[in-house]
């Protein structure tokens, strides 16, 4: 069900069509599909999530269910950086990017010479400060291209646009103070002439904002809070949210104890989509802080909300809040992936957010209506969602009190899913996703605002859910709201998802494993250990030998530091894996012996010269 | 030079306190003149040339006192030191404050100057928001978890010796 279709799209089907004898026309599944803009090349990868629905949906087919099996390492690149690899990498014509990790090193690697050696390297030099600002390590979640640029954050509240020819800095601006507890750690979105930047810092009390840049000279045009005024939260007389509850003058300010939302949370450190015939685009917001409840009675709007706002002015079009008076950490800015789906007889432009709280939600994308709110995850702290008022049935025994104890609430404060984001196949209408089952015993503590230092005061400890398990990996009905099937893992399950037109899934676990499943019926078809935990991103491409190559970074850390006591959590790691069938690649066969003068990596100690 | 010149004065200082505070019962008086005046100071790194044994040995004046532990441990909560370093202080943005490992030192003097300094990796300096005497209980505290070393034991502890450990001939001088 393509309305409107985009040129990009239309390459995209007919490829798909050519190899699956049209089953992308047949609307196999649930009935739901997609668009695929901005349709980029088949065998390239310019963001994260590939198209500006974050489908994480590649139209390569060489890599199939019945070839999976035979993956191998084609090559391997490591970074040396120390903490959580939670990006993918990037492929535009004949060459890779990466991003490190703090200190958020960019390489740019030549995927048409044996071996993939480096093309150049670019040295932001991040204050070291940065690191103790972060909540939840100090990761980077991805990057872009976009305009012959790499574009991303710095941990330490910059954000940077790089020549990908070059690999010299084209702009560089300072977005906030680190030293106030703001850091920046989401993969930026480029659409058009726009760069979308939000910053981390929810468990700090920073003040959540959304900005948009200018892509060429790295100037910013606006900038969108998440608590305060409606002026400041860019809210005016389009705004027009779906339920009377979330109508009202200033509500950022007024569900909130007097100047509590100057510290109230609601970052934006997760993902952004774009709808090109809505010209919307869609993102979430973090938890209240404090994380202590007893501290801002109130809704405390707009937070672990989320928006859709006009893609140029960034004035809101309407917002939906998942988790009114957050008390468990259930932050909005998880993915949401943009699908038609057929409701009530007719195709709905919805979006599709598996949310922290437990909830699966399809959301009128037009509206902000909820359609679908079932649970996808084991969860105590609400006993449904009322469809009258889209807000949840919270259980009173789950509300935590200060300094009180609290047993086995479901799930923690990572909640059923992070941001580790699923992906969408038309092949199936299905979403795959990594999630959780973890509970936690919670004990509040007041806090007081600090600047620099957490506003927080959740004291946990956390354990398995039923079963044991810490980790699932599902396939989503996002018409009927249920699980059409799962895999239990016994470590959290905390990498993104790639859906491909090989009818193929692949995923990797915090203990090393990563994996290619039946997108039908969740068989396993392929793992392979990796020398770290996965809580990265896979992604695939199509390299200049034509071959179809599927990377994964490994790397633990980030959240998934909360089960870092279990026995068989790995150790840190930092290696890029690149694989193909066989093994094959440009560097293949006997013989080989081939070294190309690369341009040297860089040592903790020899920076880049400065401009 | 003006390295060198820090360093005296760090050594001048730290040797005064020492002196100083050898009667447990008489601690010293910390803050007369403004957060940082007048200190205990060690280095924090190693010491360059033949320093001739001179370790600056500051025991913790809170020692002393009775109920140390007790307020530190509600410092520890209530000026968010437990966001960091874990309620339980075994780590999270922070490092564990409960092992042997101490990236700047793990005697008491080390870590009250942790406390008031800050440290490069987002520790914030707290010597204006947190009087002397109570980053001392703060310190009591933290020595409680049973990680950081005896004033005495500062040297040896970066060092990397371990308490009942062998010692090779070369290194006591009897090859």
């Amino acid at each position: 069900m393509m309305t409107r279709a985009l040129p990009g799209w239309t390459a995209c089907a007919a490829a798909v069509a050519l190899s699956l004898g049209g089953v992308a026309s047949a609307r196999a599944g649930t009935g739901a599909t997609a668009s695929f803009a901005p349709g980029d090349p088949p065998g390239e990868w310019r963001r994260q999530a590939r198209d500006y629905a974050n489908t994480r949906f590649s139209p390569l087919d060489q890599i199939k269910k019945d070839n999976v099996g035979h993956l191998r390492v084609a090559w391997t690149f490591s970074d040396g950086a120390a903490y959580g690899h939670e990006g993918a990498p990037l492929v535009e014509g004949d060459t890779m990017y990466v991003v490190t990790p703090f200190p958020n090193i960019a390489y740019a690697l030549d995927l048409s010479k044996p071996g993939s050696p480096i093309k150049w390297t670019y040295k932001p030099d991040p204050t070291p400060m940065a690191v103790g600002k972060a909540c939840c390590d100090a990761v980077l979640r991805g990057w872009a291209l976009a305009n012959g640029k790499l574009i991303y954050n710095i941990l330490d509240g910059h954000t940077v646009a790089v020549d990908v020819k070059t690999g010299k800095e084209a702009w560089r601006i300072k977005m906030s103070n680190v030293s106030s507890g703001a850091t920046m750690t989401m993969p930026v979105m480029v659409v058009g002439d726009k760069v979308y930047a939000g910053n981390s810092g929810g468990e700090l009390g920073a003040h959540g904002w959304l900005a948009a840049l200018d892509v060429n000279s790295g100037h910013e045009l606006w900038r969108a809070y998440s608590t305060g005024s409606d002026a400041d939260a860019k809210i005016g007389p389009d705004f027009k949210p779906f339920y009377p509850w979330l109508v009202g003058k200033d509500l950022g300010v007024s569900t909130w104890p007097a100047d509590a939302w100057r510290h109230g949370g609601g970052a934006v450190w997760g993902w952004i989509s774009y709808d090109p015939e809505l010209n919307l685009m869609y993102y979430g917001t973090s938890n209240p802080s404090p994380r202590v409840p007893a501290q801002r009675p109130g809704l405390n709007l707009w937070t672990s909300a989320m928006f859709a706002r006009d893609a140029d002015s960034g004035m809101a079009k309407w917002a939906f809040q998942f988790t009114p008076h957050d008390q468990w950490d259930y932050d909005g800015v998880n993915e949401n992936i943009l699908i038609d789906a057929p409701f009530g007889g007719r195709m709905r432009k919805v979006l599709v957010q598996l949310n922290r709280n437990g909830f699966g939600y399809t959301i009128d994308r037009e509206t902000g209506e909820v359609l679908v709110a079932k649970p996808f995850g084991n969860l105590n702290w609400a006993t449904g969602v009322d469809m009258a008022t889209g807000q949840p049935i919270v259980n009173p025994a789950m509300q935590p009190q200060p300094e009180i104890k609290l047993d086995n609430v479901c799930p923690t404060d990572v909640g059923d899913k992070d941001w580790e984001p699923g992906a969408f196949s038309p092949q199936t209408g299905l979403i795959y996703a990594g999630i959780f089952n973890i509970c936690m015993d919670v004990t509040d503590h007041p806090q007081s605002y600090i600047a620099g230092t957490p506003y927080d005061g959740m004291e946990m400890q956390r354990h398995a859910g039923p079963g044991g398990n810490w980790g699932e990996f599902i396939a989503w009905d996002p018409v009927k709201g249920e699980k059409v099937w799962s895999i239990k893992e016994k470590f959290m399950t905390m990498s993104g998802a790639l859906a491909t037109a090989g009818g193929v899934v692949f995923y990797g676990t915090v203990d090393g494993w990563f994996r290619a499943v039946d997108a039908q019926t969740g068989d396993i078809l392929w793992s392979q250990k990796l020398g770290s935990g996965v809580i990265a991103q896979p992604m695939t491409y199509l390299g200049p030998d034509g071959r179809q190559y599927v990377a994964i970074y490994t790397g633990v850390g980030g959240a998934a530091t909360i089960s870092s006591a279990m026995p068989g959590y790995p150790p840190r790691g930092s290696t890029l894996y690149v694989f193909s069938i066989d093994g094959d690649s440009v560097a293949s066969g006997p013989g080989m012996k081939e070294t190309d003068a690369a341009a040297p990596a860089p040592s903790g100690d020899t920076a880049q010269p400065k401009k | 030079m003006l390295r060198v010149a820090l360093l005296i004065a760090i050594f001048v200082s730290a040797d005064v306190r020492a002196a100083e505070t050898t009667n447990p019962a008489d601690p010293p008086s910390v803050d007369a003149a403004g957060p940082l005046a007048g200190e205990p100071r060690v280095p924090l790194g190693d010491v360059a040339g033949d320093h001739g044994g001179l370790v600056p040995v500051v025991p913790n004046p809170a020692d002393a006192r009775t109920g140390a532990i007790n307020r530190g441990k509600q410092l520890f909560v209530r000026m968010n030191c437990a966001g960091c370093h874990g309620y339980d202080a075994k780590g999270g943005m922070g490092p564990d404050l409960t092992d042997r490992y101490w990236r700047y030192g793990g005697s008491p003097v080390a870590i009250y100057e942790s406390i008031i300094e800050g440290r490069p990796q987002g520790m914030p300096s707290w010597s204006a928001a947190i009087p002397s005497e109570e980053v001392w209980d703060i310190v009591t505290y933290i020595e409680s978890f049973g990680g950081a070393s005896p004033a005495q034991d500062e040297h040896a502890q970066r060092e990397g010796d371990e308490p009942g450990e062998l010692t090779a001939p070369e290194v006591e001088g009897k090859p």
